[in-house]
């Protein structure tokens, strides 16, 4: 039986291992009070034990004792639910009395109150074993895992983790993507029972239970030749990447936050090549001060350690709003006032984080790019709106590097048909497969009905990118490209023959995309 | 049982942090039942979550309520403590 989800990276095979075989929709009969009362202690019991090892739990301990979480509980089993049902209600009801407060801690005790409540659901449905039974190389196979779950497991037992709950940016997906655990998620476990011999390839998030011999044996060899490589590939990822030409190419990377920045650094990138800036944005709800965000982007500057940082402007719009700015709703967000539009109509936007970019410039190799151009009248004025925010800080005698350069995305056909004309304007170019495909075939990335004509690797997006690089190349400008074609290693060669200058990749890919280049 | 109204002062209110700190010495007098009373609901002072759900701000009033246990002392040690929250 093959089950698929969305995956991680990586490759395993292994024996499944189910903390609890859950049936949320059994029919309880008994007393609900006491079946209630009795899981309570137990998870009581334990969370003490685990209290006295790490600290994070006193804090589970002190929600699950809270008396509004019992008093709320034993109302709803009053209406006659079932105690599982009581508690999950009991849950949603308190968290989303907190939910709109806006307070860090508060959220971390939301957290807790969430984590609390399904240990009580567990223990309900009858936990039937503890993670201390977890043997070597077991495929931990879960409704979801809870980060006081991955605390409490040896992670070094685990092979591959499989979950119906959870996205690819989910805690289950971080946790095992820093200790290189395949993870797949959204996956309809109902069919998997312990013991269960499961493959799980996360690449493709495909999970086989109980394979066939044919099955087993070639899934074997996949693993062995994974194994092979990939520990080589690994330990040359701080080298450069050079063609068989002679040719070095920067492996650059894609970064969201400071983290994402430090892992890049530590998986052996070049740099920085797109570091998105929304997040800055979504820190708290106002507009963040330019002094908040140029400190931000020095640290990411300084985190870089000398390499090349690329900080992409602000790139919201109707498709991604910021709360505490008005954008009128628009009938079609994605040709609406989105990316360097938005900017140039909110200078009051627009400058201070330019303002913090140039500051930042002090500290390290930094360099400024524009989303979404389509035309060489918008690459101008934010141009513009760069050469006024350098004069201001001249003026009040504050560092920046004169010299910063400035690149933009291209992303739209109209930059494409432009590409000489905006290369003219500007020192680099870096390539978004991901919005240029939409744009290029006319079809919504999210709309499955057209996601045959979604497709990177298409014709009229590797000409439209031809175009691009030649067109760049003539003006003598660089050309990076930073969407997901960039890490796909079955267009590595392709790019090359193109004559890309740059990749930039999710972090886990720049080992492998590197290798991919030198041969 | 004793009680007495006191005016939050604390500028950002009584948010998570400080009644986090709240519950720890409420808890500590074991012999006492202490809540807390606004004209909508009454909680204990021993459940963080319930206070949180009060959403005391900077100027609400609350009535702080003692029962069992050295009263007098109890409800001069906490009514003290919120007033010098001020964070």
């Amino acid at each position: 039986m093959t089950i698929k989800g969305i995956g991680t990276r990586g490759l395993a095979a292994g024996r499944a291992f189910m903390k609890a075989e859950m049936h949320m929709d059994v029919i309880f009969c008994g007393d609900a009070t006491a079946a209630f009362r009795e899981a309570f202690e137990a998870v009581h019991e334990d969370l003490e034990r685990l209290a006295e090892q790490e600290e994070v739990f006193s804090a589970h301990l002190e929600m699950l004792d809270d008396p509004m979480l019992s008093e709320s509980v034993e109302a709803f089993l009053e209406e006659d639910m079932t105690p599982v049902a009581a508690v999950e209600a009991a849950c949603e009801q308190i968290c989303g009395m907190f939910a709109e407060i806006d307070d860090e801690y508060l959220r971390a005790r939301v957290d807790d109150v969430r984590d609390v409540c399904r240990r009580l659901e567990r223990k309900l449905c009858g936990d039937i074993r503890t993670w201390d039974e977890v043997e070597p190389g077991s495929v931990i196979v879960a409704d979801e895992l809870l980060p006081s779950d991955t605390a409490e497991l040896d992670l070094s037992n685990v092979s591959a983790i499989v979950t119906r709950k959870g996205s690819r940016t989910s805690h289950v997906c971080i946790i095992a993507g820093n200790h290189g655990i395949p993870a797949v998620v959204g996956v309809e476990i109902d069919g998997i029972h312990q013991g269960d011999i499961i493959l799980v390839d996360a690449y493709s998030g495909e999970v086989v239970v109980n394979p066939s011999l044919p099955q087993m044996k070639e899934f074997e060899a996949r693993l062995d030749a994974e194994e092979a490589s990939s520990g080589d590939v690994y330990g040359r990822r701080f080298d450069p990447a050079v063609t068989s030409e002679g040719k070095f190419v920067p492996v650059l990377a894609n970064a969201g936050n400071l983290d994402e920045i430090v892992c890049a650094m530590e998986a052996g990138a070049d740099g920085i090549g797109l570091f998105r800036t929304e997040f800055v944005f979504m820190l708290s709800n106002q507009l963040p001060s330019e002094l908040i965000q140029f400190e931000i982007y020095r640290d990411a500057v300084l985190a870089c350690k000398g390499k090349p940082l690329t900080i992409r402007t602000l790139d919201v719009g109707g498709d991604k709003p910021l709360a505490y700015i008005e954008m009128p709703k628009e009938e079609n967000p994605f040709l609406g006032l989105r990316g360097i539009r938005f900017c140039l109509s909110h200078p009051e936007v627009f400058c201070p984080q330019l303002r913090a970019i140039l500051r930042a410039s002090a500290y390290g190799k930094l360099r400024v790019m524009f989303p979404m151009v389509d035309t060489v009248g918008e690459l101008s004025q934010a141009i513009a709106y760069l050469e006024e925010c350098k004069s201001q800080l001249r003026e009040e005698g504050l560092a920046f590097d004169p010299d910063i350069e400035v690149g933009i995305m291209v992303e739209t056909p109209s930059a494409v048909i432009m590409a000489d004309k905006l290369a003219q304007n500007c020192s680099f170019f870096s390539i978004g497969t991901n919005d240029l495909t939409q744009y290029v075939m006319a079809a919504d990335r999210g709309n499955a009905s057209v996601s045959y004509l979604y497709d990177a690797l298409s014709q009229p997006v590797v000409r439209a990118v031809a175009m691009t690089i030649d067109a760049a190349h003539r003006e003598g400008v660089r050309v990076a490209m930073c969407g997901e074609m960039a890490s796909d290693p079955a267009a590595t060669e392709l790019l090359l023959g193109l004559g890309l200058d740059a990749f930039s990749v999710a972090a886990p890919q720049v080992a492998s995309v590197k290798e991919k280049i030198r041969k | 049982m004793i009680s007495k109204n006191i005016t939050i002062t604390a500028p950002n209110g009584l948010h998570a942090r400080p009644v986090g700190d709240l519950v720890k010495l409420v808890k500590s007098f074991a012999d006492s039942t202490v809540t807390l009373a606004t004209p909508a609901k009454t909680v204990k002072a021993s459940s963080m979550l319930s206070i949180l759900s009060l959403g005391l701000k900077q100027g609400s009033v609350v009535e702080l309520k003692v029962e069992g246990g050295d009263e007098n002392q109890v409800l001069e040690t906490i009514s003290s403590f919120i007033s010098s929250i001020n964070e």
